[in-house]
C-alpha cells in the first residue's frame, strides 16, 4: 500500500469515531405518557427557534383499494378545524404567532412538523392536543380539500413524466403488498372517498399510542414533558391500526410496463425488491447506492453520463427507511436520440460488474466518507435532527440505533457488497418502467 | 405528498432581507470580517464554532446578464465547466478527490451574478480548500468537456419543457422583459446553448473570473487570523485585473395587459403566472414589501393561498413573489388550476389583486406578518453555508450588515400608512403582464377573455 492510501484510511478511521461521538453530544431526553405517546427532546439553543414533529405510525400500507390515498387526505384534514380551533384557525393562529407548520404522509408514516419561536410552546401544544381529541369533519370542508388533492395529484403525478413512471414501476412491481399503490391515491379514489371510510381513517390511525413527539431547539425538557402531560396525556389511547398481513411474493421473473405520452425525452425507471429497513443488510445497500451513484465519481455518473454519454442524469437507491420490504429504484433520462434499451444495458452491465468482482479499497473508503459526512448534515440543523431522530425511533424502535450508525457503515466489507450486489440485482428480480415519448404535435410558431 | 410545497411561497423570504438569532428586540449578524486584498478579490470572514463544518460560498459580478447575444447560457456553461479539468486535475481527479473527503462543490449561474458553494469537514479543510481554490484560479475547459456540457445542456433544456412548471418562470421573464437582459434564458435555450465554444468560454473566464469581480465568504469552524493568511497565500498572488463593469438598461413597468399562451396538448392543468416589473435588491421600501406580500401571497394563510385552495379547493397553491435583483425584478402571482377551472381561477386571482388595492390590510394583519417574518426568520441562517451565501450576497448587492442588523426594527416601525403606501406603489393592479402553459384547444378562448389579441407559442419550439 502506498503511503497516501494509508493515511486516507487512517484519516477515516478518526472521522468514524469523530462522528459518532458527535452524535451521542446530543443532549436527549425521553417521558413516555401515560397513553403511550413517546416524547423524545433535544435541547439545542442556537437559535431561539423550535421543530416539533409528530410521528403516526400510519401510512398508505394501512389503506385498502377504494380507499388509497386516504392517509395522505387525512393529512390534509388536520389542517382543517378542530373544537377550539375552527376551520382555518390552525393556520392563523399559529402564523400569527410566528409559527408556521407543514406535513408529510409516506408509505409507512404519516408526519406533522410544527416550526415556532421558543415563545409560543404553549399554544403549539394546545393546537396540537385540539385536533388530535377533537377533529371536527365538516363535509363542506372534506369537498373542498378534495379539490386541493386532486390538484396536488394532477401536478405530481399526472403533469409529471417522473411521477407517471414511478406509480407505474411500483404498481407493477408490487402485486399483492400496499406498496402498490400511491401515496397520493388513485385519482378515483380521490374523487370517491366518503366521511365514514375518513373517520375510521381516525379513529384507526390517530392513538396517542400510535404516535411519537420530536421536540428539538429552544426548550427545556422538563417544561416539554409538563406541556406534554397537560395537554397530550388526557387524550385516551384506542387500538393502533391492525398489523399489515400481506407480504409480497417472490417475484419470479423480470416484468416490464411502459408509459406511451407526449415527451421530449424517453425516461427510464428500474426497480429491484430489496428488504426493510431492519434488515442487516440495510448498511450494504447503503454503501453500495454510494458507490454506483453518489457524486460525480461514482460508477453510474462516470460510465453512463460522463463516459458513454447516455443519460443525462442517473439516480438510485431506497430513499430512505421503510417498515416492509421496498424497492431499490434506478432513474435515468436517456439523451435525445438515445434509446432506453442502451441505457439499460450499460446499467446491467454496471451491476454486473459490481456482482462479479470486489470494490476497491479506495473506493470502499470514499463511499463510508460521503455516508459520514451527509449523515453528519443532517443533523445541521434543528429541523433535520427532529426529523433523524424520529425516523430512527420509528423505523427502528429505538433513536439510539443513530448513535451506532456510524459504526454500522464502518463494518460493512467488500464481501458484502458483492454479496448484496448478487442477491437483489438479479434479472428475475427487476422490473423495467419506460416513458416513450409520442411524437410531439405540429408545431404551431407565432 | 407534503401539505404544501413551500418552495414557491417562500422565495421572498429567502431572497429578502434579515437578521440572526438573538432576542426580538436586536437580532445581530456575528462579527464579520471584511478584507480586500491588493489584487482587488473581497473577502468576508465569520466565525461560527458550533458546528466543525467550514463553508465557502464565492460570487462573480457576471451572470447570464453578460451572456453575449445569440449565446445566452454561456455564463451558465463556464461555471458548470469549473470542475472539469484543472492545470493539475483532470475532471476524474477533481471528483474523486471531492467524493473521497466527502467534500461538497457546486456552482452555477442567476441572471445578476455567478455563484458557487463548497463546504468541507473542519479536518479536511487543507485538502479541501487546495481543491476549491483550483477549480477557481486554474481551470483549462478541455474541449471535450465543453462539448459534453453543451449537449447535456441542450438536453436539459428539452427535458424540463416536459413539465410546465420548471420552465413557466423562463417564459416568464422573457415575455415581461422582452429585449432586456433579464429576458434571457439564464441557462441559455436549445439554440444559443449550441452555438457556445471553448473559445467562448475560455473568454467569458478571463473577462469575469477576475479578482476584483470575486467576493468570497467563509465561514465556521476556524479562526480568523489564520484563515485571512490561508486565503492570502491561496488567493493572494493572482495577479491584479479588473473586469468591465456591467451597465443594465433601465426597466419600466409594462403598460397595459399581454397575454403569451403556451400550447403543451397533454396538459390537464393550467399553470399561470400573472405579474409586472417590481423592485430591486436594494429598495429602500424592501421590508415593508416584503410584510405585504407575506399577507397577499407569501405564506399558507395568504389571501391568495386562503381564497384559491383553502376557500375553494381550485388548486394545491396560490402565491406570489418579488425577486429582488440589481435591477427591477419581476413580480409575479403563481398558481395553477385543472383546465375546466382555469377561468374561475383566474378571475378569483384578478379579484384578490384588486381586493388588496381597495380593501388594504387590517392592523390584526400587518401584526400578525410582522410575527411571522420574525418568527420564521432564525432557521434560514441557521447553517454556516446559509451565512456564507447570505453574507455573499449582500456584499454583492452593494449593501452591509444593517440590511440584516436593521431587519426587526424595520418591521417593528412599519404602520399602517407604510402598508397603505405600499400597496399602491408596487402592487400592480391594471397593468398586467400574463403567461399561462396548458392545453391550448381547452383554454385558448379563455385566455382571450383577459386580452382579446394574445401571442401563442408551442412548448416544443426552441426558445423561451
Amino acid at each position: 500500500m502506498n503511503p497516501v492510501k494509508r493515511a486516507l484510511i487512517i484519516v477515516t478511521c478518526l472521522s468514524i469515531a469523530y462522528v459518532t461521538a458527535q452524535a451521542q453530544q446530543l443532549q436527549i431526553k425521553t417521558h413516555t405518557l401515560k397513553n403511550g405517546m413517546k416524547i423524545i427532546v433535544e435541547e439545542d439553543r442556537s437559535i431561539p427557534n423550535v421543530s416539533l414533529y409528530i410521528f403516526y405510525r400510519i401510512g398508505s400500507r394501512n389503506e385498502r383499494p377504494g380507499t388509497t390515498g386516504l392517509s395522505h387526505f387525512f393529512e390534509h384534514m388536520m389542517f382543517n378545524g378542530a373544537k377550539k380551533y375552527g376551520p382555518k384557525q390552525f393556520d392563523q393562529v399559529m402564523e400569527a404567532a410566528g409559527g408556521s407548520n407543514n406535513a408529510y404522509t409516506s408509505r409507512d408514516l404519516t408526519v406533522y412538523q410544527d416550526r415556532f419561536p421558543g415563545s409560543t410552546l404553549e399554544l403549539i401544544f394546545d393546537l396540537e392536543a385540539d385536533r388530535i381529541a377533537n377533529l371536527s369533519f365538516d363535509p363542506k370542508v372534506i369537498e373542498s380539500e378534495r379539490g386541493v388533492v386532486a390538484s396536488e395529484r394532477r401536478s405530481s403525478v399526472d403533469n409529471n413524466n417522473f411521477g407517471i413512471l414511478f406509480e407505474q414501476l411500483w404498481a407493477t412491481a408490487f402485486t399483492a403488498h400496499p406498496y402498490q399503490w400511491p401515496v397520493v391515491g388513485w385519482m378515483v379514489d380521490i374523487e370517491n372517498w366518503k366521511m365514514d371510510d375518513l373517520k375510521r381513517h381516525f379513529e384507526m390511525g390517530y392513538s396517542p399510542s400510535n404516535a411519537t413527539m420530536v421536540v428539538c431547539g429552544d426548550v427545556k425538557a422538563e417544561e416539554i414533558f409538563k406541556l406534554a402531560e397537560k395537554y397530550i396525556e388526557p387524550i385516551s389511547a384506542h387500538a393502533p391500526p391492525p398489523p399489515v398481513t400481506t407480504s409480497e411474493p417472490e417475484q419470479l421473473g423480470e416484468r416490464r410496463v411502459s408509459v406511451s405520452k407526449f415527451a421530449q425525452l424517453p425516461l427510464l425507471m428500474l426497480g429491484y425488491h430489496v428488504p426493510q429497513s431492519t434488515s442487516p443488510d440495510l448498511y450494504a445497500l447503503q454503501v453500495l447506492q454510494t458507490i454506483l451513484f453518489s457524486g460525480q465519481s461514482s460508477r453510474m455518473y462516470q460510465r453512463i453520463v460522463d463516459k458513454d454519454q447516455l443519460a443525462l442524469f442517473i439516480n438510485g437507491g431506497t430513499g430512505g427507511f421503510s417498515f416492509d420490504p421496498t424497492l431499490f429504484t434506478i432513474t435515468a433520462q436517456p439523451k435525445a436520440g438515445i434509446q432506453p434499451e442502451a441505457v439499460e444495458r450499460a446499467i446491467y452491465e454496471e451491476l454486473d460488474r459490481v456482482k462479479t468482482q470486489l470494490v476497491g479499497d479506495q473506493e470502499l473508503e470514499k463511499a463510508k466518507n460521503i455516508l459520514l459526512a451527509n449523515f453528519y448534515r443532517q443533523l445541521k440543523t434543528i429541523d433535520g435532527k427532529a426529523n433523524t431522530i424520529g425516523s430512527y425511533e420509528v423505523f427502528f424502535g429505538d433513536y439510539r440505533k443513530l448513535f451506532s450508525a456510524p459504526e454500522d457503515y464502518s463494518k460493512v466489507t467488500k464481501d458484502d457488497l458483492k454479496r448484496v450486489a448478487q442477491k437483489y440485482f438479479s434479472e428475475k428480480n427487476r422490473t423495467v418502467a419506460t416513458l416513450i415519448p409520442e411524437k410531439p404535435q405540429e408545431v404551431n410558431s407565432k | 405528498m407534503f401539505k404544501l410545497c413551500l418552495m414557491t411561497l417562500l422565495v421572498v423570504l429567502l431572497s429578502a432581507p434579515a437578521p440572526i438569532a438573538a432576542q426580538s428586540s436586536g437580532l445581530k449578524l456575528p462579527p464579520l470580517k471584511k478584507i480586500k486584498l491588493k489584487n482587488g478579490m473581497t473577502l468576508l470572514l465569520m466565525e461560527q464554532h458550533e458546528v466543525p463544518l467550514i463553508s465557502f460560498s464565492f460570487i462573480v459580478r457576471a451572470g447570464a446578464v453578460a451572456d453575449p447575444a445569440g449565446k445566452e447560457g454561456l455564463a451558465g456553461l463556464t461555471a458548470g465547466l469549473l470542475r472539469k479539468g484543472t492545470k493539475t486535475r483532470t475532471a476524474d481527479e477533481v471528483s474523486a478527490e471531492l467524493d473521497f473527503i466527502g467534500g461538497q462543490f457546486s456552482s452555477g449561474t442567476g441572471v445578476d451574478y455567478t455563484s458557487g458553494r463548497a463546504e468541507f469537514v473542519k479536518k479536511d479543510l487543507s485538502r479541501g480548500l487546495d481543491l476549491f481554490a483550483d477549480l477557481l484560479i486554474n481551470p483549462t475547459f478541455p474541449e471535450d468537456e465543453v462539448t459534453k456540457l453543451v449537449k447535456q445542456s441542450v438536453d436539459g433544456i428539452k427535458a424540463a419543457k416536459d413539465q410546465a412548471q420548471g420552465v413557466i418562470g423562463v417564459y416568464f421573464n422573457s415575455y415581461l422583459y422582452g429585449n432586456h437582459p433579464y429576458g434571457r434564458a439564464t441557462n441559455g435555450d436549445e439554440k444559443s446553448l449550441a452555438a457556445v465554444t471553448r473559445d467562448d468560454v475560455v473568454k467569458f473566464y478571463q473577462t469575469y473570473y477576475t479578482p476584483s469581480n470575486t467576493i468570497l465568504a467563509v465561514v465556521g469552524d476556524f479562526n480568523s487570523t489564520e484563515m485571512e493568511k490561508i486565503l492570502l497565500d491561496k488567493f493572494g498572488a493572482i495577479p491584479a485585473k479588473t473586469s468591465p463593469a456591467l451597465n443594465l438598461p433601465e426597466v419600466s413597468a409594462a403598460q397595459g395587459k399581454r397575454l403569451l399562451l403556451i400550447d403543451k396538448p397533454d396538459s390537464t392543468q393550467t399553470y399561470y403566472r400573472i405579474g409586472n416589473i417590481g423592485i430591486t435588491r436594494d429598495n429602500p421600501d424592501r421590508v415593508y414589501i416584503n410584510v405585504i406580500n407575506t399577507l397577499f401571497g407569501g405564506r399558507f394563510t395568504s389571501m391568495l393561498n386562503d381564497a384559491l385552495r383553502v376557500g375553494s379547493g381550485l388548486t394545491y397553491g396560490a402565491g406570489s413573489s418579488f425577486d429582488q435583483r440589481k435591477a427591477r425584478g419581476p413580480f409575479y402571482i403563481s398558481t395553477y388550476t385543472r383546465n375546466a377551472t382555469t377561468e374561475k381561477a383566474i378571475d378569483m386571482t384578478l379579484e384578490i389583486l384588486k381586493r388588496l388595492h381597495e380593501k388594504g390590510i387590517t392592523e390584526e394583519d400587518l401584526k400578525s406578518a410582522k410575527n411571522y417574518i420574525k418568527g420564521q426568520f432564525p432557521p434560514q441562517i441557521e447553517t454556516n453555508d446559509q451565512l456564507a451565501s447570505l453574507i455573499a450576497q449582500i456584499e454583492f448587492f452593494g449593501l452591509d450588515e444593517r440590511d440584516i442588523n436593521d431587519f426587526y426594527g424595520k418591521i417593528d416601525a412599519m404602520t399602517m400608512a407604510d402598508a397603505q403606501r405600499v400597496i399602491r406603489q408596487y402592487f400592480p393592479l391594471d397593468n398586467l403582464v400574463f403567461v399561462l402553459i396548458g392545453k391550448s384547444s381547452e383554454i385558448e378562448n379563455i385566455a382571450k377573455k383577459y386580452v382579446p389579441k394574445i401571442d401563442t407559442r408551442s412548448i416544443s419550439q426552441p426558445g423561451f
